[in-house]
């Protein structure tokens, strides 16, 4: 797979993510199945990962084409900012203790984040449509529908992976605190 | 009626209780001053320059100032388990919500006013040129900062790390509100007139109010019961 196509295509992958990680938050704060709340944590963290890989391999295409590193590419700069939106989901995550405490919160936050992307990434292009942006970001190119197809089947198999492992570690969690209780 | 009279008790008691201890109102001043002193520093305030950054300055010193104020609006419920009683009192949650909303608007504001011109006579910027644009920009400007910044506080404030935690959950998110208004700002601020471009702005701007709003009503409930 090109380098050029593969920021596209992982920008696809995680926009899919995002999808998901708020349609898992909203059954989650409907149904307060844990398994919803286990599903938008895995999808979240696959796709900050993939954005985070489109991000980097967007400034290197950039500079293989001699172009600089970062020239606000508004693609690039909406992509950043939407890495910054989702990032302090985990944080967020993090700095809570009680579990239903932090799946609602967490939900919470996924669906703002979720609203504010559009809003987000269209401030950001008409942001840099006035200061004189690179007419055509330099050393990228569309995605191939099967670049497409490949990253967002590695995210789909990423995220089960990461889903099993976090329902093994809250399995683990409650037998200790059952132990505990007894 | 009803509805109106539960907002404005909660908001009044709000004011009340900032009035007379001004903690986060003074820390909010001072801070805001500071920055405005500080960023003389970071750059050679030339008419050029001020012409082309005016907005973003300002709107950078509003956001964070205006953090200091958010972080204690439900903070200030914590000692002596007043958020519970909040909570359990016979009013909506969307009524709390708004009405804690209303009374940061206010301090904000507030600290933003006082700012303005602490900002024209430091940078030597005639600021009032476009003055009722500005304060409809301000306003808008405002009302986003504290929709998003009150409903963030509800969601951090039982958190350890709720002071970390509240920027960086506001500011990614408002983020194309500060853009709308720093740019609709900038332009004011030197003199010219809303134009083509800012009008998009200000839609954007009157869009992120009226989506975000809706939301914060729609979750509150959620957010303060869990």
């Amino acid at each position: 797979m090109p380098v050029a196509s593969l920021f596209d295509a992982s920008v696809w992958a995680a926009m899919l993510a995002g999808v998901v990680a708020v349609i898992a938050s909203i059954l989650f704060l409907r149904t307060r199945n844990f398994f919803y709340d286990a599903l938008a944590l895995a999808v979240t963290e696959i796709g900050l990962i993939l954005l985070a890989v489109g991000i980097v391999t967007g400034a290197v295409a950039g500079r293989l084409a001699g172009a600089l590193w970062w020239t606000w590419d508004p693609r690039l700069a909406s992509a950043l900012v939407c890495w910054l939106l989702y990032a302090p989901y985990l944080m967020l995550r993090a700095a809570i203790e009680e579990p239903t405490q932090r799946a609602a919160s967490a939900a919470v936050v996924s669906i703002f984040a979720f609203v504010d992307v559009p809003l987000a990434v269209a401030a950001v292009h008409w942001w840099l449509a006035r200061h004189a942006a690179p007419a055509q970001p330099a050393g990228m190119a569309q995605a191939t529908w099967w670049s497409v197809l490949l990253v967002a089947m590695l995210g789909v198999v990423l995220s089960w992976v990461r889903l099993r492992r976090e329902q093994r570690r809250r399995a683990a969690d409650a037998e200790r605190r059952s132990e505990q209780t007894v | 009626m009803r509805y109106v009279r539960q907002i404005g008790v909660v908001m009044v008691k709000d004011l009340r209780a900032e009035l007379r201890t001004k903690e986060a109102l003074n820390a909010s001043l001072a801070f805001a001053l500071m920055i405005l002193l500080l960023f003389s520093y970071t750059f050679d305030p030339t008419q050029e320059m001020m012409r082309e950054i005016s907005g973003g300055l300002l709107w950078i010193v509003f956001a964070f100032a205006g953090t200091l104020t958010l972080n204690r609006s439900f903070a200030r419920e914590l000692p002596n388990d007043c958020l519970d009683a909040l909570i359990a009192a016979p009013i909506p949650g969307s009524a709390l919500f708004l009405g804690k909303c209303f009374a940061s608007f206010v301090l904000v504001l507030a600290v933003e006013l006082v700012s303005l011109p602490v900002f024209g006579i430091f940078y030597n910027v005639r600021w009032t040129a476009q003055l009722p644009e500005l304060i409809l920009v301000l306003l808008l400007g405002t009302w986003a900062l504290t929709v998003i910044g009150t409903i963030f506080s509800a969601l951090t404030v039982n958190i350890k790390l709720r002071e970390v935690m509240l920027p960086m959950l506001t500011y990614p998110v408002l983020m194309p509100a500060l853009m709308s208004a720093m740019r609709i700002t900038t332009v004011l601020v030197n003199g010219a007139p809303i134009g083509a471009d800012e009008l998009d702005w200000l839609k954007m701007l009157i869009g992120f109010d009226v989506i975000f709003t809706a939301v914060s009503l729609a979750l509150v409930e959620t957010v303060l019961v869990g």
